[in-house]
């Protein structure tokens, strides 16, 4: 690929705007929006914005130890994590990305599934 | 539909939160439907420090004295959303009575946006950072190949265009025996001890204003007066090659292998310019090179051989005597002399 998705969908004019977006879907689900009843807004803004960028390959990238550590407190199951899947999924055809950079980005996604979820 | 009563379906219907609010009981009379939807219904039993989550009372009291208005920002939650909203008050007389017009804007977005933009700027600072120390390293790396102006030019126009020198002076050296040495020990030893040499040849020349052009196995080249001119450049390359011999001197006393340098100079024109698209190095070519290379020929292990081009230049400084073709090693193109440490210079 010689362009990320960050670049081929217009830089951060576009990510903020999937960020805003996925961050309103988040809070409204009531399957995964209860794990964030009581994080501070600029800081779910902060992992939102560097969650977006670094599936884009964006100027964020998190690595594995980062993911696990920084959910480690999280009971998260799989239905939890089907979910979350599907609203990235949900928010980015929103945007018009193509089907296909979809399923990159999710495959991706999918990758960090056993980092995250109780097994 | 009397005009008052459109007044008020709107009032009620706008997106900002509209309240009216005693002054003295602090108490709010009227409320649109907004305000209610944040903090309630009017109630007449409620002071407005409840109604509003913590503000400032004491700055919101003397604002409102002073300029007759104050802006506080409140936070709450709606469900889990962290909502703000800019409330302003303003002193307001209705029918003689002292009432406070609060006026609420949801800027909730606003600062979900800063706090992104925030995030976003900090990824990008130490992108830049990053950014700029790879380019440092591609910069060191660059410098390694070119000499500075050589570079800069190469930054700023992508090429660096061939430059005749007229008057330069040429060091060119090479080790007598060095195939013997070469045969007689393991390559990573002769490379440690070559790196050791050059790097200390470097060091000397940079201490005389010369730098280095390339080294090619055991030959090594230097120049003084490229890219950047010398003033004296027939006696910073005389004074190198004189303590390049009395370095190798000192060195071949307590290491195995004694290195036996053969050295020639030359004055006279080189063309400079970086040569090569995919690989980019800088070269000095021309008539200079050539002379050195030629008159090393005729120099014994350990000496330096001038040709009559530099020779003519050098000062009371040095010591020059004619060199005696039949006993040099091989015949020179013109006349040759030898440099050595006259009493002056061998001072350290």
């Amino acid at each position: 690929m010689d362009k990320s998705l960050y670049e081929k969908y217009g830089g951060f004019s576009t990510v903020s705007k999937i960020v805003m977006t996925l961050y309103d879907k988040l809070l409204d689900d009531d399957d995964v929006g209860p794990f964030f009843d009581d994080v501070d807004m600029a800081r779910l803004i902060d992992h939102q914005t560097k969650f977006v960028s670094s599936l884009m390959g964006g100027p964020a990238s998190f690595t594995d130890t980062h993911i696990e550590s920084a959910h480690k407190h999280l009971t998260i199951y799989d239905a939890h994590f089907d979910k979350l899947k599907e609203l990235v999924a949900e928010t980015l055809s929103g945007f018009s990305v193509d089907e296909e950079d979809i399923q990159t980005v999710l495959a991706a996604f999918e990758q960090r599934r056993s980092l995250l979820t109780e097994s | 539909m009397s005009i008052e009563a459109i007044n008020e379906q709107l009032l009620r219907a706008i997106g900002v939160g509209v309240a009216l609010v005693e002054t003295k009981s602090l108490t709010v009379r009227f409320a649109n439907d907004t305000f209610v939807e944040w903090f309630g219904p009017p109630d007449d039993t409620v002071s407005l420090y409840e109604v509003l989550p913590a503000f400032d009372r004491d700055a919101a009291i003397a604002g409102l004295k002073t300029d007759g208005k104050f802006t506080a920002e409140v936070t709450f939650k709606v469900k889990r959303r962290t909502m703000t909203v800019a409330v302003e008050f303003n002193r307001a007389l209705e029918d003689e009575e002292n009432m406070i017009v609060l006026v609420c804007q949801n800027i909730t977005r606003i600062k979900e946006l800063e706090s992104m933009i925030d995030s976003y700027s900090m990824m990008v600072e130490r992108n830049t950072h990053e950014i700029r120390r790879e380019k440092e390293q591609v910069e060191k790396l660059l410098l390694n190949m070119m000499p500075r102006t050589a570079y800069e030019e190469y930054k700023s126009f992508g090429v660096v265009a061939p430059r005749v020198f007229d008057s330069v002076s040429v060091l060119t050296l090479d080790f007598a025996d060095f195939d013997a040495i070469l045969a007689a020990h393991e390559p990573a030893v002769i490379v440690s001890e070559l790196n050791d040499i050059y790097t200390a040849f470097d060091r000397i020349g940079e201490q005389f204003g010369c730098e280095r052009v390339r080294t090619t196995g055991d030959s090594y080249f230097a120049v003084s007066g490229v890219p950047d001119p010398v003033r004296d450049h027939p006696g910073s390359i005389a004074n190198t090659a004189l303590r390049f011999l009395r370095y190798l001197k000192r060195r071949n006393e307590t290491h195995p292998i004694a290195w036996k340098a053969r050295v020639g100079l030359a004055s006279g024109p080189v063309v400079g310019s970086v040569v090569g698209v995919q690989r980019y190095i800088y070269d000095v070519f021309g008539p200079a090179v050539t002379t050195a290379d030629t008159v090393r020929l005729a120099a014994e292990p350990m000496a330096i051989a001038a040709d009559g081009s530099i020779a003519d230049l050098l000062d009371s400084r040095f010591a020059i005597k004619l060199l005696d073709h039949a006993a040099g090693p091989a015949p020179a193109a013109a006349e040759a002399f030898v440099l050595s440490e006259s009493d002056v210079a061998s001072q350290p």
